[in-house]
């Protein structure tokens, strides 16, 4: 008996039409992003401006959709870059064990055990701010989780037979580990990956309402939020918006998580 | 017999699925009568299972019984309500379960969990049922009672939870015992004992049991009357040494006739593989903060040459080392010193798991395209023939290359292993039970295989295996393996025909052979016996060695050869050395 993975569907559905109107804010918008109208300061949503417009006028719906982009941008490319070099980590420290693996899962406990907010915070005091400097800032802060995940992952499966069948008809340890072992940890991957890109887009809009991500005028959802701070009270809209936009991102991708997460058990 | 004390009629069991309601039981039939051992008999999804957990009650919430009634002592069992059905389980009937490592909970003192059914059905005061206990447990051979009450089940060994596992069955004296593939998980020897004590128990008590196996060898021994089901059926019955000597349903007449042929010996003198002194050690994993290396010798000076084209059987119970030889032979274990000499060869093996040894993320056709790719065919239309070729050759087609491992059942995937361990088209196979996970009728198939293979492709393996019938009729020559030595070591015939080491002697008194010993009255409880080596030094089956005497405590014994010139039969065990000879079994 087949049960319908419910949540899949629905994070599914959810995350598309973000993602739709997401793609659509990259190239045309109903105004211009960054087009001030001093007539249209503080206006309350209306058929005109969906969701009302900002403090110099701009219309909040375009921002929001253009500013979406950003927000996956920065999201993808940090669970990336903490994919990639976790999974590469994770593998070899798992599958050789030994003294490299105490010592890397050591450090790995210090940096799990530190706040991740305030390591990219000390990591961004060093290479400094901007779009490209967060990514690889939070990034790196994301490469522990992952690097623990396929660790364990690795660990389950390198004691199963088919690993000894592959050493026994010759197969190299790389070629094990990544041709052999990596694509039976898809599923929790990918499961972890949904979870990371939540983290991503939290950690992106808080960066970004402190003023040390995406810089003005470009907008972004955090750098939304921390300008509509001002105005919380004359023009609410402006802050709820890119609020409630987070939040439907944020459950798109639990879902998904959740659904995978189904799949996998 | 006179009266029935379980009467099962028109059993039906099935499980709705997309398509309707799938039938597991059909119809089934079966009486037990007061102080009867009636066995049920047939390979997994047979309804063997499904008939006794409808007994007990057990079913799964999605099985539906649609039809038939289960009737104990007259009184009707199904559809009865769960506080009616809880005052008679545990008390008019209890099972022995399969598995003895899940089947107690491990964090309940034994003595606790085999006095569970007298603290809920009786009303007795705690000293009592403790006392009830104790008795229980010794009455099933298990020695210091006291002692064990306060232990948990990890400390123990198998054979003894087992044991502790029927001590919590009998302890309510149960009119009917039901047993599940009792002895399945357990070594040949520890078998032959608690199918020992169920007879004991049965003849002490009188209780009746219902035993489930897919063994007829262990039914043959246990029961007095069979059932075969096949397809949830039942497809024949009778008294039990009836029904195996002269099956007529053209089921019953292939699960009694599921062991191949013997081998032809084979004449040649190339060897394949030479091993001598071998010495191999488990090395501890090291941690970062301890310096000292540690290592485990599992296998001690180990000698013995294989030919091309022969078939050689090491047999020797779990923990003998023989699973070890096995890694070391094909490269998987590093840690060993002596002489591993192998005509350039790289022996391929096959594992004893279908179910792990598959990479599960992986399709068929990748798997075995992997040691092709290996070896540096390029040619992806040539790797891909070559696929089909070997699908074929194993019995299978080539559109199994397409399937995932986990849509394949146990047999198809052991195929699988087999054809993957041939791809690279080496003439050494190291076989580890490659057939003890699967059904008896799987079994004969996967075994004829190997022997198709074998004579069409010259090839030469080394069989591991604690079934000692199916090395009878797989193997040439058979190794003897205790505790890490080779302990007795000669031609098939010649082993079966005169054991000599008492090690031998006692794995072959715990096979249930096909001639019919007739139930002595002289059925004896062994105690279990100790795993460790006795003294330092000395013979390593001392401490369960019934002809041992004080010269085996002095050192090692040598391996010795009694046997003919060209056939040699090496024994290690000093009463050999004094000159003395066994003859065949008492």
């Amino acid at each position: 008996m087949k049960k319908h993975n419910y949540s899949l569907i629905i994070g599914l559905i959810l995350t598309g039409i973000i993602l739709i109107i997401t793609i659509i804010g990259q190239f045309w918008t109903p105004y211009d992003i960054t087009g001030m109208n001093s007539m249209a300061k503080n206006q309350a949503p209306s058929l005109m401006h969906l969701m009302g417009t900002d403090n110099f006028g701009r219309d909040v719906f375009s921002r929001v959709m253009n500013g979406c982009g950003t927000t996956f941008f920065v999201a993808v490319s940090t669970v990336v870059i903490g994919c990639v070099f976790g999974t590469i980590i994770g593998a070899l420290t798992g599958f050789y064990g030994g003294l490299l693996d105490e010592i890397v899962m050591r450090i790995n406990d210090v940096l799990l055990s530190f706040p991740s907010v305030l390591l990219v915070l000390i990591f961004i005091s060093f290479i400094g701010t901007g779009k490209y400097k967060i990514i690889v800032a939070l990034g790196v802060m994301f490469i522990p989780s992952f690097a623990r995940i396929v660790r364990s992952e690795v660990i389950r499966y390198k004691s199963q037979e088919f690993v000894r069948s592959a050493q026994v008809m010759g197969a190299g340890n790389l070629r094990i580990i990544f041709v052999h072992i990596l694509p039976n940890t898809v599923v929790s991957m990918l499961t972890a990956a949904a979870i990371g890109f939540n983290n991503a887009v939290l950690a992106e809009a808080s960066m970004s309402y402190l003023g040390l991500g995406v810089q003005p005028p470009d907008p972004s959802l955090g750098r939304m939020l921390s300008e509509a701070q001002a105005y919380i009270f004359t023009a609410p809209w402006y802050a709820i918006w890119p609020g409630v936009v987070i939040v439907l991102i944020i459950l798109g991708f639990s879902q998904i998580s959740e659904g995978l997460r189904a799949i996998s058990d | 017999m006179d009266k029935e004390l379980l009467k099962i009629e028109n059993l039906t069991i099935g499980f709705p699925t997309k398509n309707g309601i799938h039938t597991v039981v059909d119809h089934v039939n079966l009486e037990v009568g007061k102080g009867e051992i009636v066995g049920i008999v047939g390979e997994s999804g047979s309804g063997k299972s499904m008939t006794s957990l409808a007994v007990m009650g057990l079913l799964s919430e999605e099985a539906q019984v649609s039809e038939g009634s289960i009737r104990l002592n007259g009184q009707e069992l199904l559809g009865m309500s769960r506080e009616e059905r809880r005052k008679i389980q545990g008390k008019n009937m209890s099972m022995i379960f399969q598995e003895p490592m899940t089947s107690l909970n491990p964090v309940m003192k034994i003595g606790a969990q085999v006095g569970e059914s007298l603290k809920l059905h009786t009303d007795l005061d705690k000293e009592t049922i403790r006392g009830r206990v104790i008795e229980a447990l010794a009455s099933v051979g298990l020695r210091n009672p006291e002692l064990l009450v306060d232990q948990y089940p990890h400390e123990i060994s198998g054979g003894m939870r087992q044991r502790v596992m029927i001590a919590m069955a009998i302890i309510n004296h149960p009119d009917l015992i039901i047993a599940d593939e009792p002895t399945t998980a357990l070594d040949v020897t520890v078998q032959a004992q608690i199918l020992n004590l169920l007879k004991k128990i049965h003849k002490d008590t009188g209780s009746s049991i219902l035993f489930i196996s897919h063994d007829l060898n262990v039914i043959k021994e246990v029961c007095q009357k069979v059932v075969v089901m096949y397809k949830g059926v039942i497809v024949e019955r009778g008294d039990a040494k009836e029904v195996l000597k002269h099956p007529k349903h053209e089921y019953t007449r292939k699960l009694v006739a599921s062991m191949p042929d013997q081998v032809q010996k084979v004449q040649n003198t190339k060897k394949l593989l030479e091993v001598q002194n071998l010495n191999v050690y488990y090395k501890e994993n090291k941690k970062l903060f301890s310096s000292k290396d540690k290592r485990k010798h599992i296998i001690h000076d180990m000698s013995f040459d294989l030919y091309e084209g022969e078939i050689l059987g090491v047999v020797g119970e779990s923990g003998c080392g023989k699973s070890t030889l096995a890694k070391t032979i094909v490269g998987l274990n590093r840690e060993y010193d002596g002489k591993l000499e192998m005509d350039h060869l790289k022996p391929q093996m096959v594992f004893q798991d279908p179910f792990s040894s598959l990479n599960p993320a992986r399709k068929i056709g990748w798997i075995l395209e992997e040691p092709l790719k290996l070896k540096g065919i390029k040619d992806k239309k040539q790797r891909k023939e070559m696929v089909d070729q070997m699908l074929t050759e194993i019995g299978l087609d080539s559109s199994f290359a397409n399937r995932y491992a986990r849509e394949l059942s146990g047999g198809q995937r052991q195929r699988i292993s087999i054809g993957l361990s041939l791809m690279r088209g080496e003439k050494l196979i190291i076989a580890d039970e490659p057939v003890s996970a699967l059904d008896v009728t799987v079994q004969s198939q996967i075994l004829r295989l190997l022997l198709k293979l074998h004579d069409e492709k010259n090839l030469t393996y080394m069989f591991i295996s604690h079934d000692l019938n199916v090395v009878h009729h797989m193997c040439h020559r058979v190794i003897v393996m205790y505790l890490g030595r080779i302990v007795e070591m000669a031609d098939v015939d010649e082993l079966y025909d005169h054991p000599c080491h008492p090690y031998t002697r006692m794995l072959f008194d715990s096979i249930l052979t096909d001639e019919e010993k007739e139930t002595t009255d002289s059925v004896t409880v062994n105690e279990i016996l100790p795993d460790e080596a006795a003294g330092e030094g000395g013979c390593p089956f001392y401490g369960r060695c019934r002809y041992a005497g004080e010269n085996c405590l002095r050192e090692v014994p040598t391996l010795t050869d009694i046997g003919t010139p060209g056939h040699p039969h090496l024994v290690r065990c000093e009463r050999i050395e004094y000159g003395e000879k066994y003859t065949a079994a008492d």
